[in-house]
């Protein structure tokens, strides 16, 4: 029963399996122990989730406390659906593996789309020359 | 925890040699027996705690209350502390001694993380149970030391600061204040989970104050001893202002030490803080089982009701699958919503909670709208209603402690951290001077927007508003405020660009708001601003990387709407008239831009609707050959070019164009037009 009608709270969702998504792109799996009025986490028997492709890797780590102002979003897991999924779960070396072979492939692309467009005389423009910041 | 571990290291290897000077007066078998005792004074406070709030929840004596689990405690307690000096024996001078035995025993490694004041346990448990709450400002203050001197421990020399703290009278002062604005006695069935140290303030004094204090400035967690103790009293309100003081009821860890001087004792308690007094006034209205925080005074009756609810909820049973499952109490999930709740709370929801009004209202209408069509809906859907508060006293953000080297900065709930202040370089590229420039019309039109919603939050209220008096002062606030944005608007000069406006135009924050900004305009005023944009079409078309125009098309297809024949043909000239530095007209370079095109649609539009109605028109000389002449124009070069889609395509355009020109031309250029748009340009 949510007891402020329009507002949203993370009273409902405790001790509930939640994923949460960090803004330094790192998404978790716990359940949610405890909250605070900032929304700071504690996740409980938490795996940090490595996504690459539709692969995936879990890596063990226990107790996280996040600090709220960290937190992209969260939502909870449906158990009923966790698991059965297009996604292939693999070893933890193995998606840190792929991992890393997808970052090296953005950099050299995002290398080669700036030289290509230097080459045409173009430039990306710079966040300080835009409007509405 | 430097500060803590040095304590500890003495305590463990001399304890009593290095620090108080006065060790002489410590009797020698206190040692052995401190350590039994420090236990027994740690559960004697605790025991002393759920007395204290007992007493407050209850308003029972201590002394008459059978249940007294601390006696046995409190007897030890006073056994082993026996041997300590007897402060009520020697007067206040010096009030030194008292502390030492009390700072002796937080130099205990381990369990201990509250300075507390084990000497006065045993002169209240001497004094009865009873008189436990008879001066406590006299009582407190002699405990209040030790605390801050082993906050302050590494150094020697605290003690002389420390005997100043308590003559401050800003302290002194709060004690009383608590003391005098006590809280009365609620129900058992009290839901908040904690109490709030500000209350108990008014019982201990200065320990906890002076804890508190060093504490509350990091939004530490703060409790009073290990196992958390969910019955307390909370007044969140008190919290929040606090300077940075959020107590939650989990264990802190101890906060990396600030340098605490006297003096920011004083700024805590001093005039510029926010006073935790108004607080403690009693509420009036005091639910059952259920205090509302804060000078509110109450709750609104259906979260009074909603919380009662979750109150008589009985007490779920621990999931029998999950033991962690019951790690945040029921108490602290209330006391969260409590919390939540009171932010909520606000003197103009419309405001400070637009978006979940607006929503609200659309649901509402909705149901009406149902409700008339269909049957009537058993249950609206629940709505959030707090009711209006007084804000809390503006707290201040930044805090200098004289001697300091920098700020210290104050955090609240409403506002969590303040950044570093930014200070604007000044540079003195040529590039960056556009840009600077584009910065202040930036900052300028941001500060105005400001402006501009007070404007259409009083415009709104006036609708609702039946006294005639406020209406017409609305109105005059209404009027001075769209006077203040139209003129300052016009005046920030880009590049010293010399037509007015344009410089706000530019920017897309700019076209909004002036897109905002113009129902409110006088008629000539928002003349004027059409016969600018039409003028500058061009350079706006071609800056328009944003394509933020369209959004003042609304706006100024209202404006047109509005227009008088001879106004119109003078915008409609300029579209025909050549450009001073290239050969295109207006026209053609508004046939590629939407809403250059859509503008010029709507002039037209205006014409026709004019000259076809039956309204006396009032034209100048030489209007009907204008007018004529630019249809023609007009109509040629929109059957010879491509068109891009317009926003809105008037309907009576081809019917205008049908009176002056032959089929043959009409027909390309309806084809043209539909091809844009690739809808039928018009029913006939």
């Amino acid at each position: 029963m949510n007891y402020m009608p329009g507002t949203a709270s993370l009273i409902e969702d405790i001790d509930k399996k939640h994923l949460v998504l960090l803004r330094d792109g790192r998404t978790l799996i716990g359940i949610l122990r405890s909250i605070d009025q900032f929304a700071n986490l504690v996740l409980h028997q938490t795996v940090e989730r490595i996504h690459v492709g539709k692969k995936f890797g879990d890596i063990p780590r226990g107790i996280f406390v996040v600090r709220g102002e960290n937190v992209v979003l969260l939502g909870e897991v449906d158990l009923d659906k966790e698991y059965d999924q297009i996604l292939q779960r693999v070893s933890i070396e193995e998606i840190l593996e792929e991992q890393r072979t997808e970052q090296q492939a953005k950099q050299e692309s995002e290398r080669l789309k700036l030289q290509a467009v230097k080459e045409r005389g173009l430039s990306i423009p710079k966040a300080d020359t835009l409007d509405d910041f | 925890m430097g500060d803590s571990e040095h304590p500890e290291k003495t305590g463990e290897s001399v304890p009593d040699a290095s620090w108080p000077e006065n060790g002489d007066q410590w009797s020698d078998k206190g040692e052995e027996e401190d350590d039994e005792c420090e236990l027994l004074q740690e559960m004697a406070e605790e025991d002393e705690e759920i007395d204290l709030y007992n007493e407050e929840t209850f308003g029972l004596d201590e002394a008459t209350s059978g249940d007294n689990p601390a006696a046995d405690p409190m007897d030890l307690l006073l056994l082993c502390s026996d041997n300590s000096p007897t402060p009520q024996s020697s007067p206040p001078p010096p009030p030194i001694s008292p502390s030492p035995h009390s700072s002796h025993s937080p130099s205990r490694p381990g369990s201990r993380v509250w300075p507390h004041t084990p000497t006065g346990r045993p002169q209240r448990g001497r004094a009865g149970r009873g008189q436990l709450f008879d001066d406590p400002a006299v009582v407190k203050t002699v405990e209040g030391r030790p605390s801050l001197k082993w906050m302050m421990a590494p150094q020697k020399s605290s003690r002389p600061p420390v005997a100043s703290i308590l003559q401050d009278q800003a302290i002194v002062g709060v004690i009383d204040r608590s003391r005098h604005g006590r809280v009365p006695p609620v129900s058992p069935n009290f839901l908040s989970p904690m109490r709030p140290f500000s209350t108990s303030r008014g019982r201990r004094g200065p320990p906890f104050v002076g804890s508190f204090n060093q504490r509350c400035h990091y939004q530490n967690p703060m409790v009073p001893c290990s196992p958390f103790r969910p019955q307390r009293l909370f007044s969140p309100q008190q919290q929040y202002n606090q300077p940075g003081g959020f107590l939650s009821p989990s264990r802190p860890p101890l906060s990396t030490p600030m340098p605490h001087t006297p003096k920011l004792m004083h700024l805590q308690f001093g005039t510029d803080s926010p006073r935790p007094a108004p607080f403690y006034s009693p509420s009036t209205n005091i639910m059952q089982g259920f205090r509302a925080p804060g000078p509110v005074a109450q709750f609104h009756p259906q979260h009074k009701r909603l919380l009662s609810q979750r109150q008589q909820r009985p007490h779920r049973k621990p999931v029998s699958w999950d033991p962690y499952s019951q790690i945040m109490t029921d108490k602290e999930k209330e006391w969260i919503i409590r919390l939540q709740m009171i932010q909520l709370q606000s003197k103009n929801p419309h405001l400070d909670d637009y978006y979940y009004q607006e929503y609200y209202q659309r649901i509402e209408a909705k149901l009406a709208e149902e409700e008339i069509l269909g049957d009537r809906l058993k249950k609206e859907p629940p709505k959030l209603t707090t009711p209006y508060v007084t804000k809390a006293l503006s707290y201040i953000p930044v805090v200098h402690i004289e001697g300091s080297l920098g700020q210290v900065a104050v955090s609240t709930c409403f506002s969590p951290r303040r950044a570093i202040d930014a200070v604007h370089a000044n540079t003195s590229d040529e590039h960056r001077d556009t840009r600077r420039q584009r910065l202040e019309v930036l900052s300028t039109i941001e500060k105005l927007y400001i402006v501009l919603l007070e404007v259409e939050e009083a415009n709104k209220m006036k609708a609702t508003v039946s006294d005639k008096d406020e209406e017409r002062r609305l109105m005059q606030n209404i009027k001075r405020k769209v006077d203040q944005l139209y003129n300052e608007l016009r005046c920030t000069n880009l590049l010293d660009s010399g037509e007015e406006f344009i410089s706000c135009l530019l920017i897309s924050k700019g076209k909004s708001m002036l897109a905002r900004l113009l129902p409110f305009l006088s008629p000539d005023a928002s003349l004027h601003i059409l016969s600018v944009v039409t003028k500058n079409l061009p350079v706006l078309m071609s800056k328009d990387t944003d394509e933020a125009l369209p959004v003042l098309y609304p706006s100024l297809r209202a404006v047109i709407d509005r227009l008088a024949f001879s106004q119109l043909i003078r915008n409609l000239k300029e579209f025909t008239a050549t450009l001073p530095d290239s050969k295109d007209t207006r026209l053609t370079l508004a046939c590629q831009n939407k809403f250059g095109l859509s503008l010029l649609y709507a002039l037209l539009s205006q014409g026709e609707r004019l000259l076809s109605s039956d309204l006396p028109m009032e034209p100048s000389i030489g209007d009907f050959e204008t007018w004529t002449d630019t249809v023609f124009h007009v109509a040629r070069q929109l059957s010879q070019t491509t068109l891009v889609e317009p926003l809105l395509l008037p309907s009576n355009l081809l019917t205008l164009f049908c009176r002056y020109l032959d089929k043959r031309t009409v027909h390309q250029l309806k084809n043209n037009m539909e091809s844009a748009t690739g809808y039928l340009a018009v029913a006939s």
